[in-house]
C-alpha cells in the first residue's frame, strides 16, 4: 500500500537533537544548518554588493564626477561584480541546494557532512579575504571583475588588494569544487528506495547539473588566478607577448569557467521555477523529462561558447561560437514553453512565489532574446562592452537570479522556520522589485545602442542623461523592495503565520515531513512511486490520482 | 524593445550599414517572440485563475507540442544565422585594396594615428582629444595596436569595434558614407583614466583629407606631430 512506511535512512551516531545557538552553528554538520549559513553569508554579500551597485548609480546620474574620484569608482564597480558574481550568485544556490536536496531525494543528510562544513567555511574565509582588500593600503582591486590581464599584472595594478583578490577568490573556487563533489555523490548515491533519477524534483535535477557544471568550469578559474598569481608575484610571463605569452591567453581560460558560471548561477533557479508552477497550477510540471533534456542540453552548449565574450577581439573563430551560442536558445526555448504548458489549464494561485515566478519568465526572456542578438558577431561588434550588454546580463542574472531566489524564498521559507512570509508584503515587495528593475535596466539597452560604454564613471555626452536618471531611479526603487523584503523577514519569522508541513500542497517529499525538519530530516517517509511522491502521498486511497504502482523486484515481500 | 529601434544609430560607414540591417531583422523577429511568449503567459494566469478546489485534469506532457516548440526556435536560430552571416562577411571583407592605411595605437589613456607612407601623425591625451581625419567615400584600413593593456577601439555610428591587444594586430576597413565628426571612445577598462580616452573621427571630402594631410606631413617632419 501507498502508506506503508519503508525503513529510515541509516543515521550517522553524530546525529540527535542539538539546541539552536551560535556554538551549534559554528560547529554543525548538518546540512540544513550549512545551507542557513550559505544563504545568510551570501545574502550578507548581496547587500553589500547592492550597497556599491547604488554607488555606481549614484555617481551615473549625471555627467561629470561628483561623489567620488575615478579610482574610487574603479573599485566599486570591480568589488560590486566581484561580491555579486563570485561570492553571491552560485554560493546562494548552493545553500538552498545544501538545505533542499537531501530532504528531496529522501537522505539524512549528505554524503559528506563533514566536507560540506568545510567547503563553507573555506567560502567564507574566502569571502573575508576578499573583503578585507578594502582595508589594506591602495585598497581593493580596480581591474573590473573580469581582471583582464595585462591590466591585472603588477605592471600596471600594483597593490596588495589585487592579491587578496586573487587569493580570496581561488580559495571560494576550492570551496566550490568541494561543495559540488559532494552534492553531485549525495544525488548519485544517497536517494530513498523508490527515488529513481528520472523522479527526482527539478529542483534536485537543476541542482546536480549546476554542481557538475562547477565541478569541470570551478578548475579553469583557479589555473587563470594560479597564473596571474604567479605573473604577479614571482615574474612568470604567461600574458606578457615581449616573452612570448599572450594577453588572449587570458581571456580563454577566464571565458571557459566565465560562460558555464552564468549557466551554474542559472540553473538551480531554472529548477525553482520548475518546483513553484506546478505547485501553484496544481498540475505536474508539463514535459519532465525534455526539461531534463534541457539541462543537459544547455549544460553541455555551455562549454562551446565561451569564445562570444570576444568576438571582439577578433582573434576567435566567429562561425562556430556564433551558432552554439544560439543554439542556446533551443532548450532554453522549452524550459519557457514547458512552463506555459504546466499552467495551460490549470489552476493557478498568484501567491508570492508564483508572481516572482511569473516576473522570472517575463524578465528571463528580455535578457534570453538580448543574448541572441549578441551571439551575432556583428551585431556583438557594435554593442560589445556597452550599456546594452550591461542591461542584459543583468536581466539574466538581477532578473533571472533574483527572482528566481525570491521565489524560492517565499516558497521555503515556511519548511525552514515554521512560519509564512506574510503575502501581503511579499506582494509590495513583488511591485516595487518589477517596477524598479525594469526602470533600471531597460533604458540601459537604450543608452548602450546609443554608444554608452560600460565601466566608465563620467560620460561627456549629455543626451545620455535622461536614461542615467531614470537608471538611477530604479536602482534605489530596488533597494527599497529589498528592505521590504527584509523588514518582511523580520516580521514573519517572530509572528508569521504558523505553516504546518505542507502550506503549499507541495510535490516533493520536503512538505512530507515537518516544518522545521528534524535533525535527521524524517519521521516517516512514504513510498515513492513518481515524480511527485507528496502529491501521492496526500491522494493516498484516490486510485485517479495516485495509482498504486509497487514494484515487486523492489519490494518482494508486497504482493 | 520597439522603442529601442528608433535609437539605434544609423550607421556612417557602408560595412555598418549590413550591421544595421542584420539588427532590425532580429529585432522583427525578437518582438514578435516576446509579445506571443507573454502573451502566452499573460494569458494562461487570466483565463486559468484557480476558481474552486477541483482539480484540473493532470496532463504530464504532449510530445507533438513539445517536439513543434524544439522545431520553431531551431529554424529560427539557424535563420538567423545564415543572416548573421551574410552581415558579417560585409563587416569583415578586406578583398578591395584600401585607400588610406592607418596605424592606429592606443595607449593608457589615449590614441595615436599614424597615416602610413605620409609621416603624417596624430597623437592625442586626456588633456587633448585626438582627431583621425579620415575621406569620405574611401576604404581605411586600420591597423590597430596596443602599447600596454587590453583597448578598444569603437566610434558608436560606424556599429564596429575592436579589441587592441598587446603584441597583436587587427585589421579592419572602415568606409564612411557621409561627412561629419564622430564620436569614439575606448570600450575595454583599462585603468585610472578609461572614461577619459576619448576620440574623434573627421570626415572631411577628399580635397580637405589632401591639403590636411599635406599640413600635417610638414608638422611631422617638422618633429611636430600634431594633436
Amino acid at each position: 500500500m501507498a502508506t506503508t512506511e519503508l525503513p529510515l535512512p541509516a543515521l550517522p551516531e553524530a546525529h540527535h537533537e542539538e539546541p539552536g545557538g551560535i556554538v551549534d552553528y559554528l560547529t554543525t554538520v548538518d546540512h540544513k544548518k550549512i545551507g542557513i549559513l550559505y544563504i545568510f553569508t551570501a545574502f550578507a554579500v548581496f547587500l553589500a554588493g547592492g550597497v556599491l551597485a547604488l554607488v555606481v548609480r549614484w555617481e551615473l546620474a549625471s555627467p561629470g564626477l561628483q561623489a567620488m574620484g575615478e579610482n574610487t569608482y574603479n573599485q566599486v564597480f570591480t568589488m560590486h561584480g566581484t561580491l555579486m558574481i563570485f561570492l553571491f550568485a552560485a554560493q546562494v544556490t548552493t545553500g538552498l541546494g545544501n538545505y533542499l536536496v537531501p530532504l528531496q531525494i529522501g537522505a539524512a543528510d549528505v554524503a559528506f557532512p563533514r566536507a560540506n562544513a568545510m567547503s563553507y567555511w573555506l567560502y567564507l574565509f574566502g569571502v573575508l579575504i576578499v573583503v578585507s582588500s578594502f582595508f589594506v593600503a591602495g585598497g581593493p582591486a580596480a581591474v573590473a571583475w573580469t581582471a583582464y590581464a595585462p591590466l591585472s599584472t603588477r605592471e600596471y595594478f600594483q597593490g596588495t588588494g589585487m592579491d587578496l583578490w586573487i587569493i580570496g577568490l581561488a580559495v571560494v573556487g576550492v570551496a566550490g569544487i568541494l561543495g559540488a563533489v559532494n552534492l553531485v555523490t549525495t544525488i548519485f548515491r544517497m536517494r530513498m528506495p523508490g527515488m529513481t533519477m528520472f523522479r527526482m524534483p527539478l529542483f534536485t535535477w537543476g541542482v546536480l547539473v549546476n554542481q557538475l557544471l562547477i565541478l569541470f568550469a570551478f578548475p579553469a578559474l583557479t589555473v587563470v588566478f594560479a597564473l596571474l598569481f604567479l605573473e604577479r608575484n614571482f615574474g612568470a610571463q604567461f600574458f606578457d607577448p615581449t616573452y612570448g605569452g599572450s594577453p588572449i591567453l587570458f581571456q580563454h581560460i577566464f571565458w571557459f569557467f566565465g560562460h558555464p558560471e552564468v549557466y551554474i548561477i542559472i540553473l538551480p533557479i531554472f529548477g525553482i521555477i520548475n518546483e513553484v508552477i506546478p505547485v501553484f497550477s496544481r498540475k505536474p510540471l508539463f514535459g519532465y523529462r525534455a526539461m531534463v533534456f534541457a539541462f543537459f542540453g544547455i549544460a553541455a552548449l555551455s562549454f562551446g561558447v565561451w569564445a562570444h565574450h570576444m568576438f571582439a577581439t577578433g582573434l576567435v573563430y566567429l562561425p562556430y561560437f556564433s551558432i552554439m551560442s544560439l543554439l542556446i536558445a533551443v532548450p532554453t526555448g522549452i524550459k519557457v514553453f514547458n512552463w506555459i504548458g504546466t499552467m495551460w489549464r490549470g489552476s493557478i494561485t498568484l501567491s508570492t512565489a508564483m508572481l516572482m515566478s511569473l516576473g522570472f519568465i517575463v524578465v528571463f526572456l528580455i535578457g534570453g532574446i538580448t543574448g541572441i542578438f549578441l551571439a551575432s558577431p556583428p551585431i556583438d561588434f557594435a554593442v560589445n562592452d556597452t550599456y546594452y550588454v550591461v542591461a542584459h546580463f543583468h536581466y539574466i542574472m538581477v532578473g533571472g537570479l533574483l527572482y528566481g531566489m525570491f521565489a524560492g524564498f517565499y516558497f521555503w521559507f515556511p519548511k525552514f522556520t515554521g512560519r509564512l512570509l506574510s503575502e501581503r508584503l511579499g506582494r509590495w515587495h513583488f511591485a516595487t522589485f518589477f517596477i524598479g528593475f525594469n526602470l533600471t535596466f531597460f533604458f540601459q539597452f537604450l543608452v548602450g545602442l546609443d554608444g554608452m560604454p560600460r565601466r566608465i564613471a563620467d560620460y561627456e555626452i549629455e543626451r545620455w542623461t535622461s536614461a542615467n536618471v531614470l537608471s538611477t531611479v530604479g536602482a534605489f526603487l530596488t533597494g527599497v523592495s529589498v528592505l521590504i523584503f527584509i523588514w518582511n523577514f523580520w516580521v514573519s519569522i517572530r509572528r508569521g503565520k504558523r505553516a504546518g508541513d505542507d502550506p503549499w500542497e507541495g510535490n516533493s517529499l520536503e512538505w512530507v515531513t515537518s516544518s522545521p525538519p528534524p535533525s535527521h530530516n524524517f519521521h516517516h517517509l512514504p513510498e515513492v512511486h513518481s515524480e511527485r511522491p507528496a502529491f501521492d502521498y496526500r491522494h493516498r486511497g484516490d486510485p485517479e490520482l495516485a495509482p498504486v504502482k509497487t514494484d515487486p523486484e523492489r519490494d518482494p515481500d508486497r504482493g | 524593445m520597439l522603442v529601442a529601434a528608433g535609437c539605434t544609430p544609423q550607421s556612417v560607414t557602408e560595412e555598418g550599414r549590413a550591421v544595421y540591417g542584420l539588427y532590425n531583422l532580429f529585432l522583427y523577429i525578437a518582438a514578435v517572440v516576446f509579445v506571443v511568449v507573454s502573451g502566452l503567459v499573460i494569458w494562461s494566469v487570466i483565463r486559468y485563475r484557480r476558481r474552486d478546489d477541483e482539480l484540473p485534469k493532470q496532463t504530464h506532457g504532449n510530445n507533438r507540442l513539445e517536439l513543434t516548440w524544439t522545431l520553431i526556435p531551431t529554424v529560427i536560430v539557424l535563420v538567423l544565422f545564415v543572416f548573421t552571416m551574410q552581415a558579417q562577411n560585409k563587416v569583415l571583407d578586406q578583398s578591395g585594396d584600401a585607400d588610406v592605411n592607418i596605424t592606429a595605437t592606443a595607449f593608457q589613456w589615449s590614441w595615436r594615428f599614424a597615416y602610413e607612407g605620409t609621416g603624417a601623425e596624430v597623437v592625442g591625451s586626456p588633456e587633448s582629444i585626438p582627431e583621425m581625419v579620415v575621406p569620405v567615400g574611401q576604404t581605411i584600413r586600420v591597423k590597430l595596436l596596443s602599447a600596454d593593456v587590453v583597448h578598444s577601439f569603437y566610434v558608436p555610428q560606424t556599429l564596429f569595434k575592436r579589441q587592441a591587444i598587446p603584441g597583436t594586430e587587427n585589421l579592419f576597413d572602415l568606409t564612411f558614407e557621409k561627412t561629419g565628426l564622430f564620436h569614439g571612445q575606448c570600450t575595454q577598462f583599462c585603468g585610472l583614466q578609461h572614461p577619459d580616452m576619448v576620440f574623434r573621427v573627421r570626415v572631411v571630402s577628399q580635397g580637405e583629407y589632401q591639403s590636411w594631410l599635406a599640413a600635417e606631413t610638414r608638422r611631422g617632419a617638422a618633429g611636430q606631430p600634431g594633436t
